[in-house]
């Protein structure tokens, strides 16, 4: 009998959170499942969990494959597991908290993106940099470029004028032919 | 020869090395036994093994494991302890 499927309340053996409930949520692989307390009731973080680090209980409880914390709170509430595990029930300050770092996480997740390509610098930098890269070279650039402008004419004027338009037009007419002549 | 103090057997000696290239005796109080379980006897492991005054400068995860029992049952006794305590209501 496979005792460790959807829904079915657990004890942690293992780790710093042994000694306290879960419930299986999903099953990931032959060795690991996915469990959460949830934390606002048991404490226990949503995570990864190998099978020989769970002792499965009598309890189950029905909901669908992975089932949200607030989805399974109902439904501990709707079929009585806190008087059967003699557990106390979440205040509504803790299930806040919940829901809160639920949404942070959500926020880290988006913002780890660039961070994955930048390396190890912390999550918020590289976005930060990445917006000022585009605006210094627009400011700086011009400046420069007036600047290259006015020593080009004070010194090697005709020179450099004279050998730029002489590379485009030979350039050009020698694709032009060569198109000329794949034709 | 050191002074009558330094001369028992029940301090630790620790060569240094001088900037001279000689050789000089430290002096230290032996460390404490190895920590072991107490339901198996086994030697713990994850336990810190150093004197109260090195502890104290030493993180609370290092010292020892941060699960239930941790510190003072290996994780198999822990195990069958939790087991039978949350399982036999
Ligand atoms: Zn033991």
């Amino acid at each position: 009998m496979n005792m460790f499927e959807i829904g079915r309340i657990c004890l942690k053996t293992a780790g710093r959170e042994a000694g306290k409930y879960c419930v299986i949520v999903k099953s990931m692989n032959d060795k690991f499942v996915l469990i959460t307390g949830p934390k606002a009731a048991t404490k226990v973080k949503r995570r990864r969990c190998n099978k020989e680090h769970l002792e499965p209980l009598v309890e189950k409880i029905n909901i669908h494959s992975d089932a949200s914390d607030t989805e399974i709170l109902k439904v501990f509430e709707h079929e009585k597991i806190y008087d059967k595990l003699s557990i106390e029930k979440p205040d509504t300050v803790a299930i806040k908290a919940m829901k809160e770092e639920k949404a942070k996480k959500k926020s880290l997740v988006q913002t780890r993106k660039p961070r994955l390509r930048g390396g190890k610098s912390a999550a918020a930098k590289p976005q930060e940099r990445k917006h000022k890269e585009p605006e210094k070279p627009k400011e700086k650039a011009p400046e420069k470029k007036a600047e290259k402008k006015v020593a080009k004419k004070h010194k090697p004027e005709k020179a450099k004028k004279a050998t730029k338009p002489k590379h485009k037009k030979e350039s050009k007419p020698a694709k032009k032919k060569a198109k000329v002549k794949k034709k | 020869m050191p002074r009558p103090a330094l001369r028992t057997r029940s301090l630790r000696r620790i060569l240094k090395k001088i900037p001279g290239g000689a050789y000089i005796i430290h002096y230290s109080k032996r460390k404490p036994s190895v920590a072991k379980c107490a339901r198996c006897k086994k030697p713990l492991k994850g336990v810190a093994r150093e004197r109260p005054s090195k502890l104290r400068k030493i993180a609370a995860t290092i010292k020892k494991p941060s699960r239930p029992y941790g510190g003072n049952l290996c994780s198999k006794c822990a195990k069958e302890v939790l087991k039978e305590t949350k399982l036999k209501r």
